[in-house]
């Protein structure tokens, strides 16, 4: 059971900040979970701590590989502006 | 309002008008006078707990020099060395602060380990931190004990309604809140916050970014309850919304005030908050005096060439091979290595790191920071966590000479340094990283 990050990841250091199992590893490059450590913090009410704080949308999936942050949940950006425009 | 006023309006600011006054003049953005002295930005908090509309977290260009961006990130031991150059070339520097580029409370660890690491070189130097707020109350104790007397806090409004549309989430107590209930959460805790800081002699000044259609008529009110708090300068910034660099207020089309809505939203809020007219709205790392902003890359690549000894520390048991691992080492020997000579320094005596199982206890806080002297550890294993602290200090970490004689890795190092040709002039973009 773990969750991984993705290449969309910024390196912003905050799921690390707060992650409660020091399972977040940051590279040089990319930021990866340590699988072992993980819990998906299934003993917290609110879930995975890094995905509350992560800034980025996709940044972070689950065991499954869907994104807990889905395009637009974070940024409220429509998802295509042009199709705004197209509709009017 | 003049100075005089100000000090009298000030009932509540428990700091005696001489300690208040020694506090501004040598601070360039806490007073006009103080542009002869020179400030320095310390980029070493990226993490950041809440959204802001008009921020990008996507730092990475070193072309933009809008405010909350840096180009490369230090460590706390890096953010002391980059002090000392800076020192050197700029004895005026009186003033260092920490501004991000995330929220510098919401990397408590970094922040703090920076600012104690400052104070050591130079007792006399004005620390500063920027915040929004969020995790002031939390964490002023710390600042206090740091040393920490000049804080500026971003509050943009100080009615959620208006909150929510600046702020689309906030990270708070383990859950991210979002809507109203996101900024009635930030709102509650920057006025704890900055009552809080006020109280404990803080000088705090306040920032707030002018917003035309969000926030520009709420100015007024908000500028009264500042003066209430007793805030000490009042920063009101225009919002910069370049859709270029990938904010929501810039995608979306949200214009930036005219200098004359600027000016207006100035003048009527100095009825009750002295304004400051003369901010850059500079970089998390800027260097210098303001608006003269100084070349770090000069300034590194200028000191490369003395910056050519390493020291390396060293785990062994044998005091010939390198055969310890690094959690087990009970000292570590000490070496300066230069392209001309190897010399051994006053070993270190240490703490062992932890008891010897190949897992070490994850909760296990043994301070590395005493390690964050050196260049490169020398050791024949090591575990996942001090590893990452070390480089998170900036140390690197070598294992490549395991059970190899201590001399012949040093001589080897010495080699590497010699063959280093002079660093590569430093591009100014990572390819494809700024569009
Ligand atoms: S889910 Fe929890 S334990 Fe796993 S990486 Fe995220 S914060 Fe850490
Ligand atoms: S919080 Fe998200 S963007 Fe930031 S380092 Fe973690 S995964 Fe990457």
């Amino acid at each position: 059971m773990s969750v991984s990050i993705t290449k969309d990841c910024i390196a912003c250091f905050a799921c690390k900040e707060v992650c409660p199992q020091k399972a977040i590893s940051s590279g040089q490059s990319a930021f990866s979970v340590i699988a072992h450590r993980c819990n998906e913090c299934s003993d917290n009410p609110n879930g995975p701590q890094c995905a509350h704080i992560c800034p980025v949308e996709t940044a972070i999936v689950d065991n499954k590989g869907q994104a807990l942050n889905p395009l637009g949940s974070l940024t409220g950006l429509p998802q295509d502006l042009n199709v705004i425009a197209l509709s009017n | 309002m003049t100075l005089q006023h100000l000090r009298q309006s000030q009932t509540k600011q428990p700091v005696s008008a001489e300690a208040q006054a020694a506090l501004v003049a040598k601070h360039p953005c806490f007073s006009k006078e103080g542009h002869r002295y020179a400030r320095m930005h310390l980029p070493v908090a990226p993490a950041c707990n809440i959204q802001c509309n008009y921020c990008n977290r996507k730092f990475d260009c070193s072309n933009e020099t809008r405010p909350g961006v840096v180009s490369k990130l230090l460590s706390p031991a890096m953010a002391a060395r980059r002090f000392e150059k800076v020192k050197q070339h700029v004895p005026e520097t009186q003033v260092v602060g920490i501004a991000g580029p995330g929220d510098p409370l919401a990397n408590p660890k970094a922040t703090l380990a920076s600012l104690k690491a400052i104070s050591k070189i130079d007792e006399d130097v004005h620390l500063c931190v920027s915040t929004n707020g969020l995790a002031l109350v939390d964490q002023l104790d710390a600042l206090l004990a740091a040393g920490v007397k000049h804080l500026t806090i971003t509050i943009n409004c100080i009615d959620a309604d208006i909150g929510q549309k600046i702020y689309p989430w906030v990270y708070f107590n383990q859950q991210r809140l979002r809507g109203r209930k996101a900024a009635q959460t930030l709102i509650d805790r920057q006025l704890l916050g900055l009552e809080a800081a006020i109280k404990a002699g803080m000088l705090v000044k306040v920032n707030t970014v002018l917003i035309p259609g969000i926030n520009d008529f709420h100015i007024d009110s908000l500028a009264k309850e500042l003066g209430r708090f007793g805030a000490f300068i009042h920063n009101i910034m225009p919002l910069i919304s370049d859709p270029a660099h990938g904010t929501y207020f810039g995608l979306m089309g949200q214009r930036e005030p005219s200098k004359r809505e600027l000016d207006l939203a100035r003048q009527s809020a100095g009825q009750s908050m002295a304004q400051m007219t003369h901010c850059q709205q500079c970089r998390a790392d800027a260097v210098g005096k303001l608006g003269q902003d100084i070349d770090l890359a000069a300034i590194e690549q200028d000191n490369a060439v003395a910056d050519s000894t390493l020291r390396v520390a060293v785990a062994t048991s044998s005091n010939q091979l390198i055969d310890q691992h690094f959690g087990h080492a009970t000292q570590f020997l000490s070496y300066l290595v230069s392209a001309e000579s190897i010399e051994q320094q006053r070993s270190i005596d240490w703490q062992q790191y932890c008891s010897g199982s190949d897992q070490c206890a994850d909760d296990k806080q043994q301070d590395l920071n005493q390690l964050s002297q050196f260049n490169t550890v020398l050791c024949s294993r090591i575990g996942h966590t001090p590893l990452q602290e070390l480089s998170d200090l900036g140390v690197e970490v070598n294992t490549k000479y395991a059970l190899r004689e201590i001399k012949e890795a040093l001589l080897e190092i010495q080699q590497s340094l010699i063959n280093q040709v002079k660093p590569a002039k430093r591009t100014v973009c990572n390819a494809g990283e700024c569009s």
